[in-house]
């Protein structure tokens, strides 16, 4: 079984690890560490101008990897996104099955093809800042994304991203 | 109609074009070309505010962003100036500039609130200017001018310093729509008929706002427009392609215009399972069968879309020549349960938001389109040329859009 104290390291390692699978577009990668079963990814955030939470994006496992798949037949931004997150609080559920991770999150654009390429690209913007809150399941040969929101503080996203955060 | 200039012949050699015959104007009616000065010049964008935006009716909120009474929702009209809806003590919504009758200053600052909340420098219940204490209640009437007597005398008197009320009607699904112009006829008459195909999906029972959506994008506010008012670019969106164009039937969608420039493309419904990742849709809105689509765009600011399960309404707002606000808002019913709510959302997000897959690739494009439409850059045509007997793709949706345009600006498109 797991103590707080020994899983916090192999978590970091864990949280850095799927961040930079994201920040290479390894999404197979990314996928190999969630849950096949169980996992569910959300975009959320608080609109101030409908005084609601509201979410953006509400997919599981299997709509995930077909997006993925699709991704190259879409007609898309390729700006580079670069995910940095800070690990604030890691909590041991009372079984020590489940670890919930609460990240702070920032996320970078650099330019390619969105606006134009000849003056922009290679130009880097903040594009958002936020928080993943993930639940991680602590298994016998490792970890495994079970639920991730990113609760989003950036409202304004230019024009929205194919890629997910 | 083909497109030709006077140096080719349909079945010639194709081939690329010197100076000249680039900048040769195509032989085409002046009805199916757009100069690009139309999307460049300051000075027509001026012209565009005052006798387009200033004197047509344009939807800015929903009913459901201010629920209670003395609720308020900010916003902007065409080169954002600032206004302010309110709901007031008696239910009535009714919107002001929201400039402060004294020194101008932005009185109500927020998104959105309720007035109820008293602010630092001012009571509950009324819009305070923080500048210098001016108050204003919820129908515009200025009821506070601290030291008023001991300033002004009786030169001046609160009685006569209300704000700028602006004609207002809450409507089609209960956006709240406002028209600048105080001689302005009543909004139904400016739609027509343009959103009767829709309205027992609109108006059976109340809807409720649960997506909003932002984006200032670099374009001219009519390249955006532009993509509301044909189907031809569902090339752009492999969504589109695997849903909707490898369906029968698809090219004989009737496209119909209405007065007033607003257009309506006919039902249809679209195969979400063809797009991998993107279930079929059994929850609907009221009368829509499953899986069907309906379409409504409203000069010069509006598109109306329903999908299935979701009402969205985009609104377009030129904040100057060269930059425009799209606001995007999601709608399901009022009495959603949660399950349900939840349903909409995630058919709502699979297409549209920003994490969707249509939007983005229409923002994208205004946005390319736009660099390349400038001043000198050689680009001195929009072709609006498709004629395909009001079906889906023909651009008589854009055509008509930009004949609305010649007619309130008294300007031609090709010689603006």
């Amino acid at each position: 079984m797991a103590s707080l104290d020994n899983i916090v390291w192999p978590i970091q390692r864990y949280m850095h690890s799927i961040t930079n699978a994201l920040n290479l577009e390894r999404w197979s990668d990314f996928l190999t560490d969630c849950c096949e079963t169980r996992f569910n990814y959300k975009i959320v955030n608080y609109s101030p101008e409908i005084r609601k939470n509201q979410v953006w994006a509400n997919r599981n496992y299997a709509v995930l990897k077909k997006g993925f798949e699709l991704l190259p037949r879409h007609n898309s931004d390729r700006s580079k996104l670069t995910r940095q997150i800070v690990i604030k609080d890691i909590e041991l559920s009372s079984d020590e099955s489940v670890a919930k991770v609460i990240s702070s999150f920032v996320i970078y654009k650099t330019h390619l093809d969105d606006i134009d390429s000849h003056l922009l690209s290679g130009v880097t913007d903040l594009y958002a800042i936020g928080e993943y809150h993930d639940e991680v399941s602590i298994e016998k040969d490792g970890f495994k994304l079970i639920d991730r929101v990113v609760s989003l503080d950036t409202r304004q996203l230019d024009i929205g991203s194919h890629k997910i955060f | 109609m083909d497109m030709k200039t006077k140096s080719e012949k349909p079945g010639g050699k194709a081939h690329s074009r010197t100076k000249k015959e680039w900048e040769l104007k195509p032989e085409l009616p002046d009805s199916h070309l757009v100069s690009t000065e139309l999307f460049t010049s300051e000075k027509i964008f001026k012209e565009e505010v005052a006798n387009i935006w200033h004197k047509v009716w344009l939807p800015i909120c929903h009913e459901s962003e201010l629920p209670e009474v003395l609720d308020y929702r900010t916003s902007g009209i065409a080169g954002n100036v600032p206004i302010v809806v309110v709901r007031g003590a008696d239910n009535k919504i009714r919107t002001f500039l929201n400039i402060c009758s004294h020194r101008n200053n932005i009185i109500v600052r927020s998104p959105a609130g309720s007035l109820k909340n008293a602010e630092p420098s001012g009571n509950p219940n009324h819009m305070t200017c923080m500048y210098h204490g001016w108050q204003f209640d919820a129908t515009g009437s200025c009821v506070e001018i601290p030291r008023e007597k001991a300033g002004y005398q009786d030169r001046i008197c609160k009685e006569s310093l209300g704000l700028r009320q602006i004609k207002t009607e809450v409507a089609f699904g209960g956006m709240v729509w406002i028209n600048m112009d105080d001689s302005a006829g009543p909004l139904r008459d400016f739609i027509g008929g343009a959103l009767d195909q829709m309205l027992e999906q609109l108006d059976t029972e109340p809807l409720e706002i649960f997506h909003y959506q932002k984006s200032r994008v670099q374009c001219n506010y009519k390249l955006f427009f532009d993509t509301s008012r044909e189907f031809y670019h569902d090339y752009l969106h492999f969504h589109n392609r695997q849903t909707s164009m490898t369906k029968s039937g698809y090219f004989d969608q009737e496209y119909t215009q209405f007065k007033n420039g607003h257009s309506v493309s006919g039902f249809t419904t679209v195969d979400y399972t063809s797009h991998q990742g993107t279930s079929t849709r059994t929850l609907t809105m009221p009368g829509l069968p499953p899986n069907g689509w309906r379409h409504s765009t409203i000069f010069p600011a509006a598109a109306y879309n329903i999908r299935t399960s979701c009402v969205r309404v985009n609104i377009i707002m030129p904040i100057s020549d060269r930059e425009t606000l799209i606001e995007v808002r999601g709608f399901g019913l009022k009495r959603d349960t949660a399950e349900e709510r939840s349903s909409r959302e995630i058919d709502y997000c699979s297409v549209w938001g920003p994490f969707g897959w249509n939007l983005h690739e229409d923002l994208l494009c205004a946005q390319v389109q736009t660099q390349a439409i400038k001043e000198g850059s050689g680009a001195l045509w929009n072709v609006i040329a498709r004629e395909e007997g009001n079906k889906v793709h023909d651009e008589v949706g854009v055509r008509a859009c930009y004949e609305e345009w010649s007619r309130l600006m008294n300007r031609s498109t090709v010689n603006p």
